[in-house]
């Protein structure tokens, strides 16, 4: 399978990383070969028709941080080499902008017109243009899969399609964010406020130097409009999400709900085609108080009752699971060149 | 989601029969509320004494298992009364609580048909900060759950309160 890398940061490097280190487990277990013919960042394209060698990719973007550096490589576009390039998967990893969903949402659009698969991990082009993005990749007759886009390694878009695709799933629940799971972990246990554990946050690197994203929910609410509308066919995009972040709780908040067995989390919600992210009161015991930097999602499926699935949210390496997971998906289904 | 329910019961008169009474009701995770021995009034012509109960269950299902097991017992239910939904809804309220005025948030909660405010605990870390407090509000059956947000929001958002409200609301 001929696969390009678009976007080379974490997550692309992340691919790279697994793929070297999965290649034969790959052709034994499915018979796939993942020929990684382009990689593409902000600086240019490096590309080999037989393959790239990604051990030397991941050393140039390592240590120059640019992989036009790699030998051969050209100034070339993400679109130029979508359009340009012989593949057959496209992997759009390009960060996330919940603005205006480029440059990754043109990336994807680019991949369907050149009649090639898309899997991405990428949200805001989903949180944004949802069923543009699935329309034109039916048109094009491609597959398009996004199962790293919520809750990094944490399945959850292709469990509720495939494996309870037998359930309607009439309402979700979860902790989407780990930043915002990590600070209120952290404020219940230690009894520190809101601001201490931010910057303790943001010097471990946990937290973003601008953490507006996280705790002001905007994170979670993209990636509920993703479930909203892969899992429960909700026509949502991000605007319809009531989304209020969690700056406002205090130290004694927490402990005002401790002593009556709460916990408060950010808590993203689907119900009766009302999305919301807000923090809320969580019984102590419930399936969805699940500490630290973990993620969490229940189902309500109308034949299975509650389903929750618990995972690591984000990591370089961790979200490859998702990420391979749709390669294969997608290798099972359509093989090579169809 | 608690049902509060009123139960009359004829107990025989002989020692440990309102224990044997008791026993199911928690048993079947009900609690109870009250009990009112009415052994001074007139014994009745059975030599039996009416006891009058009232208790929170659960739910439908556990009332039944109850009153099934009362009977079983030779416990006679001669009455069951009116049954009035109970439902709680806990929130927290952060920011100024006491200088906008508490007793004025309460009352307009309050105001509203079939709601009550029943408890209410209260943090001030210090004059200057925000406080915080969590409040359980009663809502009698058939009172519109999300009425009652609105009205709490409305009055948050004129206030600068932010609201933590449970899962299930």
């Amino acid at each position: 399978m001929r696969v390009q890398i678009i976007g080379f940061g974490v997550i692309g490097q992340g691919l790279a990383e697994v793929l070297l280190r999965k290649r034969e487990e790959l052709k034994q277990r499915y018979s796939l070969e993942v020929k990684v013919v382009s990689i593409t960042d902000i600086s240019g394209t490096a590309y080999a028709e037989e393959g790239l060698d990604l051990e030397k990719a991941l050393s140039v973007a390592r240590q120059t941080r640019a992989i036009v550096n790699y030998p051969g490589a050209k100034e070339m576009t993400g679109i130029e080499a979508i359009e340009e390039i012989d593949a057959d998967l496209v992997i759009e990893a390009t960060p996330s902008n919940i603005k205006t969903g480029e440059p990754g949402l043109s990336h994807m659009l680019a991949g369907f017109k050149a009649g090639k698969h898309v899997v991405t991990s990428n949200k805001g082009p989903l949180a944004l243009k949802y069923k543009e993005l699935v329309t034109e990749a039916a048109r094009n007759n491609v597959e398009f899969r996004f199962e790293a886009s919520v809750g990094g390694a944490m399945p959850v878009i292709n469990l509720a399609r495939e494996t309870l695709s037998g359930d309607k799933i009439t309402a979700i629940e979860g902790i989407l964010n780990g930043t915002t799971n990590y600070i209120l972990s952290r404020m219940t246990r230690e009894g520190l406020s809101f601001e201490q554990v931010l910057k303790e946050a943001q010097e471990l690197g946990y937290a973003e130097t601008d953490p507006t994203y996280d705790i002001e929910g905007i994170d979670t609410a993209s990636k509920l409009v993703i479930l909203a509308n892969a899992i429960m066919g909700i026509d949502a995009t991000f605007s319809d999400v009531k989304t209020r972040g969690i700056t406002r709780i205090t130290p004694e908040a927490i402990r005002l709900a401790k002593e009556r067995g709460y916990v408060i989390k950010l808590i993203g919600e689907v119900r009766n085609n009302h999305l919301e992210v807000s923090p809320r009161l969580i019984p102590e015991t419930h399936p969805l108080n699940v500490d630290g930097a973990l993620n969490v999602a229940m189902l309500h499926c109308d034949v299975a009752g509650e389903i929750t699935v618990v995972g690591k949210g984000a990591g370089a390496i961790e979200t490859q699971s998702a990420i391979l997971s749709d390669i294969i998906a997608i290798w099972k289904k359509r093989g090579a060149g169809q | 989601m608690d049902m509060r329910v009123s139960v009359d019961l004829e107990l025989k008169d002989t020692p440990g029969q309102l224990l044997l009474a008791l026993e199911p009701i928690s048993r079947y995770g009900g609690n109870v509320i009250s009990i009112i021995h009415l052994r001074e009034e007139e014994k009745l012509r059975s030599g039996r004494v009416p006891v009058h109960f009232t208790i929170d269950v659960p739910d439908e299902a556990s009332l039944e298992r109850i009153i099934n097991e009362l009977e079983e017992q030779g416990v006679r239910v001669t009455k069951l009364g009116e049954v009035t939904k109970k439902e709680r809804i806990t929130l927290l309220m952060i920011g100024h609580v006491v200088d906008t005025d508490l007793r004025d948030t309460i009352d307009r909660i309050n105001e509203l048909e079939g709601v009550m405010v029943s408890d209410l605990s209260l943090a001030m870390p210090h004059p200057d900060k925000e406080s915080s407090a969590i409040v359980d509000i009663e809502v009698s059956q058939g009172v519109d759950r999300r009425r009652v947000m609105e009205r709490i929001y409305s009055i948050a958002k004129e206030k600068n309160l932010e609201i933590v409200r449970s899962l299930e609301v």
